[in-house]
């Protein structure tokens, strides 16, 4: 029966990594961009949810009904010029300006909004859970990011594989020169791809750092921006599906390395997630998915 | 292009200018750090142990503004504002048949380790300061005093367990035997803990099983290399959660272990946010114990907003607050005046550590009163180990405590409890075993029923 929970709690946790790393996955899957600003501009986005709710007096919990368009917003535009600017001079140079980004985000949140920590207040939610039986509990908070996180996902891959901007976005991301012959503004579909990669971030930032725990400016940058990147590599690279299951197989095996180490060794929760991704890398090195891109 | 710029320069400076480039990429302190190249080289013209011949004394106060930590110090401006506005901060010390102007400069340590070292570094090389006073968490009050040790000016830290500031200086707190001729320290330590904790268990009917969440940090293995040994020592068993790196996301396996042990006292000190994750989480999977006493969170009331009403008579440590039966050395205020100033003046409820940083200038007070010369550091780090008085935090000898220069202060069990008044919850006293003088508050409630 605890195995039955660790498992239970690892998909839940694997639907929070899922969640945070879909966004880091569409960047690259479409704009091959490795997004090191990712984790700063998740909790750019709790910060705009503060914001939000200080202005309008919306409840914490649908903050992000406001929060994700105006951070999808912001997405395009940073698209439009920086990043675009430093794709044009190759990929080690997106790799340096994100990484710059990211070092520019937590000073000026810094700055003007000093260290102190936040929380969004989320009244009993955070708390609320309901049991299966005596030994498995379910948080409602943990079950709703992990269906937020599967919706997205699912979303996203009917959006990619059906829609006319999705197909779009999908032809430049396979052969950029081939699409523009054929009249796409590759420039536009690569800002509305990452304007819905920061609407996902939106949500993993208000989730997660505003919900599930507290934010400072220098948090972004923790351990969860990690587990982001491994699970983009375990699911394969720009792979929205992959992404999902690259979450689950995370948590599962890091719930399953913290009931084999038990109290003795509580690391191996982390260790186990390294493993993982290590064997991954080794052994299928396009990731879960394969050599399969989006769709 | 730092190691370009460094290239060029003797071995020494290197390093120093390497953390400054660092430290420059980190938060943008590139003019600070530049400061600190001055000063080390300042210091080689000067040497430290010169003193300004002024008829100021300097007192440097560290302590973190902001940062994770910055609850701690959410009361020191008021405190300062008070500070400065008794007659003997306002007018002067007299010091040997000399009376001197008495000047506060006030350094954030932004709850960083280096950025605590490297303010200190400042006021004592740049400001020429006669004392630093620190406090608030072994992140600042370490390495302020370790600094202030090194350069040899006198430093009194506060709101550290006492033996975490004595290994931070490299002493062993099991057989605390040498002295630091510069640095003392005043508030308590792990048996302190003890004698406030456990009474409070005995007293909720329990089944004697301690959940332990003792994080893989210092604090952390302090307490699960020195607390877990009283706690069985005082009848209890141990159930220790593991020694988990902080920042951990989640803690569905040490909740199971808990509950599997059926745990009915919990027992911690780990980081705010890790402790919001495991509450929040323990309370979605059930694992409620009757008592729950925690360390190092919870101590002041911003922290109980996250959790809202889950925070519900859940029991800390109070060294100071509106019902210490205790009051200014320096103008007579007594503990519950100065709380209703802050709440007056701040709008915000009062918090326990203004109690400990308003002792900190009172301390500094007796020892400058006691010397001849306030600008000779040996003479009134002399004077600070046998500073013995009573004022704002209760009595407080230096020179009677379990090491040499630690003073050590009485806390009370208090719990948070729901308040009628202005402000959601307040912390109530409910067993003053420690510190008898102490009037209680209200009863003693299980956490969970």
């Amino acid at each position: 029966m605890i195995w039955v929970n660790d498992i239970i709690q690892g998909i839940l946790l694997g639907g929070l990594y899922a969640l945070f790393a879909c966004g880091l996955s569409l960047m690259f899957g479409v704009m091959k961009v490795i997004n090191l600003a990712h984790g700063d501009l998740a909790v750019v986005a709790a910060y705009v949810a503060l914001g939000v709710i200080a202005l309008t007096h919306i409840p914490g919990v649908w903050s992000f009904v406001l929060v994700v368009p105006i951070m999808a917003v912001g997405g395009y535009f940073l698209q439009r010029t920086l990043i675009q600017a430093s794709l044009e001079r190759g990929t080690i140079t997106t790799l340096l300006v994100t990484f710059g980004l990211s070092i520019v985000i937590e000073t000026v949140l810094l700055q003007f909004l000093s260290a102190n920590s936040h929380g969004i207040p989320d009244g009993s939610f955070g708390t609320a859970s309901f049991s299966i039986g005596s030994q498995i509990s379910i948080g409602w908070l943990d079950l709703i990011i992990l269906v937020v996180a599967v919706t997205v996902l699912l979303v996203l891959q009917f959006y990619l594989s059906r829609s006319r901007n999705g197909r779009l976005i999908r032809a430049v991301a396979d052969d950029r020169e081939a699409a523009q012959l054929a009249g796409a503004d590759y420039r536009h579909i690569f800002g509305i791809a990452a304007a819905i990669a920061l609407g996902t971030v939106a949500l993993a930032g208000v989730a997660y750092f505003g919900m599930y725990s507290q934010f400072d400016p220098t948090i972004g940058t923790g351990q969860l921006l990690l587990y982001a990147f491994e699970v983009v590599v375990i699911g394969g690279l720009g792979s929205l599906w992959g992404t999902l299951a690259g979450g689950i197989v995370l948590g599962v095996v890091q719930q399953i390395g913290a009931q084999i180490g038990g109290a003795a060794h509580p690391d191996y929760q982390f260790l186990a997630g390294q493993l993982v991704f290590l064997a991954v890398l080794v052994v299928l090195p396009q990731g879960l998915t394969g050599i399969r891109r989006t769709a | 292009m730092g190691a370009d710029e460094v290239g060029g320069q003797p071995p020494q400076q290197h390093t120093i200018a390497r953390r400054t480039v660092l430290r420059g990429l980190g938060a943008g302190a590139l003019a600070t750090g530049m400061g600190g190249i001055l000063a080390a080289c300042g210091s080689s013209l000067k040497g430290s142990g010169g003193s300004s011949s002024s008829g100021t004394i300097n007192i440097g106060f560290v302590t973190p503004l902001t940062g994770p930590l910055a609850g701690f110090a959410s009361g020191d401006q008021f405190v300062l504002s008070q500070i400065r506005a008794t007659s003997a901060y306002k007018n002067g010390f007299k010091v040997g048949g000399k009376t001197y102007k008495v000047n506060i400069i006030v350094k954030d340590s932004q709850s960083s380790p280096n950025t605590a070292a490297q303010v200190a570094g400042q006021l004592i090389l740049n400001n020429h300061v006669d004392m630093v006073l620190t406090t608030s968490t072994p992140e600042t009050t370490n390495p302020v005093a370790a600094e202030c040790e090194k350069q040899g000016t006198p430093c009194v830290s506060t709101v550290v367990p006492w033996e975490s500031w004595y290994a931070g200086l490299g002493g062993n707190p099991v057989k605390p035997t040498t002295t630091f001729e510069y640095c003392t320290t005043f508030f308590f330590g792990l048996k302190e803990f003890q004698e406030c904790f456990v009474p409070m268990w005995n007293r909720v009917p329990n089944n004697h099983e301690v959940a332990c969440m003792y994080p893989n940090d210092a604090d952390g293995n302090a307490f699960r290399f020195g607390f877990e040994p009283l706690i069985k020592a005082s009848g209890y068993k141990v159930v220790d959660g593991g020694a988990y790196p902080d920042g951990q996301t989640d803690y569905s396996t040490m909740i199971s272990l808990f509950k599997s042990k059926q745990c009915e006292v919990y027992s911690n000190c780990p980081l705010p946010p890790d402790f919001i994750t495991f509450w929040r989480q323990a309370s979605q999977q059930g694992f409620k114990p009757k008592i729950a006493t925690v360390a190092k969170v919870l101590l002041f009331p911003a922290d109980t907003v996250a959790l809202g009403a889950l925070v519900n008579n859940i029991a800390t440590d109070s060294w100071w607050g509106p019902y210490m039966p205790y009051s200014s050395s320096l103008d007579g205020v007594t503990a519950k005046a100065l709380a209703d100033a802050y709440q007056a003046k701040t709008g915000n409820q009062w918090v326990q550590s203004i109690g400990s940083s308003y002792a900190l200038f009172e301390v500094a007070k007796e020892a400058f009163g006691a010397v001849s010369d306030p600008h000779d550091k040996k003479e009134v780090a002399g004077a600070l180990h046998h500073v013995n008085y009573s004022g704002m935090n209760g009595p407080i000898n230096f020179a009677a405590g379990p090491a040499p220069g630690v003073g050590i202060v009485k806390p009370v069990g208090v719990q948070w409890k729901r308040s009628t008044g202005k402000y959601p919850f307040e912390m109530v006293v409910v067993d003053n075993s420690l510190n008898p003088g102490v009037p209680l508050g209200g009863k003693l409630e299980p956490t969970n029923a």
